[in-house]
């Protein structure tokens, strides 16, 4: 008898260790409203991330020629998609290339949606993603020879996680797995 | 093991090469040269043709002699390189690497977010369930021949 009445209790505990999961992300204390992000992709769509307030926003800085970094976050990505379900509507996922030599609008897109049909993919000129850089506090740069197609982009490291206040609010090392990423997100939601 | 994770084997020796003749399809699955060089759990990304992608792959070095990884190929890309993303104060960047040791009875692991062979233009479509092949040469003179199955991105 005393072995099923213990249960309620187990669960009870199970339920608040759950809540105190401490969050996988690095928080960025006494949090702003990010900066600026508007983007029209090359199908027309506009992006403007002051207007997804309610959302939670993912936001990587890559490229589309990286054969590592990148595809691994974006299938981290995928996955933390998944594992959220019908939540996932309410995220938003923005790959931002920082390549404009090599990168179009088009290619962004494509190199996005190839993860996830929901993926957003978008770049600007030269002179927009220096002004995005600046506003964001973030370098990217060619490492290598860039008159040869296979120069390499140093890159920032972090998928930024903006919440449903526009607020920039954590950020995530490559590598985290989808579903701790997922699990956090559901706290943000 | 599925067909896409056998390894094949070549060797500098006509000997070695006559005896894997000999053994047929199951030495080539063993996947090793004399020298104890392994490689197990090849994969590679899905690419667009044209695109770039990298193999993943543990290697392990069993026998008793150290020895150096300093070259790789595939016929399946414009260019092939090995190379290695590095986090530094927030960064990630990729560097290219002409020589890796792999110490004898040790492993390396060519994984996502370190190091990998990086094909830079692949002449084809790569979708899940296809395979692409990448030779690892070795200062000893070994090689090592890896067919990796590609997943989806």
């Amino acid at each position: 008898m005393m072995r099923f009445l213990r249960l309620p209790f187990l669960s009870f505990a199970l339920v608040l260790a759950a809540c105190g999961e401490p969050m996988k992300g690095v928080e960025i204390r006494d949090a702003e409203v990010a900066a600026p992000l508007v983007f029209t992709a090359h199908d027309g769509t506009r992006f403007d991330l002051a207007a997804e307030k309610g959302k939670v926003v993912l936001v990587y800085f890559g490229y589309t020629h990286c054969p590592d970094v990148c595809p691994t976050t974006m299938s981290d990505w995928v996955r933390a998609k998944r594992a959220l379900g019908e939540k996932a509507a309410q995220v938003r996922w923005i790959f931002v290339s920082m390549d404009p030599d090599r990168d179009t609008p088009e290619l962004a897109l494509a190199y996005a949606r190839q993860f996830d049909s929901a993926f957003l993919g978008v770049t600007g000129t030269t002179e927009e993603l220096e002004a995005l850089k600046r506003a964001w506090g973030i370098a990217a740069y060619p490492e290598g020879d860039t008159r040869e197609n296979d120069y390499t982009v140093a890159h920032p490291a972090h998928t930024f996680v903006v919440d449903v206040d526009g607020r920039l609010r954590y950020l995530y090392e490559p590598g985290v797995s989808g579903e701790d990423l997922a699990k956090d997100l559901r706290k943000l939601l | 093991m599925r067909t896409w994770q056998r390894i094949f084997v070549s060797c500098s020796s006509a000997a070695a090469l006559i005896a894997l003749a000999a053994c047929g399809e199951k030495a080539a699955e063993s996947a090793s040269t004399p020298a104890g060089l392994r490689v197990r759990g090849a994969w590679a990304r899905a690419a667009d043709s044209g695109a770039m992608t990298a193999v993943y792959f543990v290697l392990a070095n069993g026998g008793a002699a150290s020895d150096t990884l300093t070259g790789v190929s595939s016929p399946d890309a414009e260019i092939t390189e090995m190379h290695i993303s590095t986090q530094r104060n927030g960064m990630m960047h990729m560097s290219p690497v002409t020589a890796l040791p792999v110490p004898a009875t040790d492993s390396v692991s060519f994984r996502p977010l370190g190091a990998h062979v990086m094909l830079t233009g692949v002449v084809r479509p790569l979708s899940e369930g296809d395979s692409v092949t990448a030779t690892l040469s070795f200062v000893s003179g070994a090689t090592l021949t890896v067919r990796a199955g590609v997943r989806k991105p």
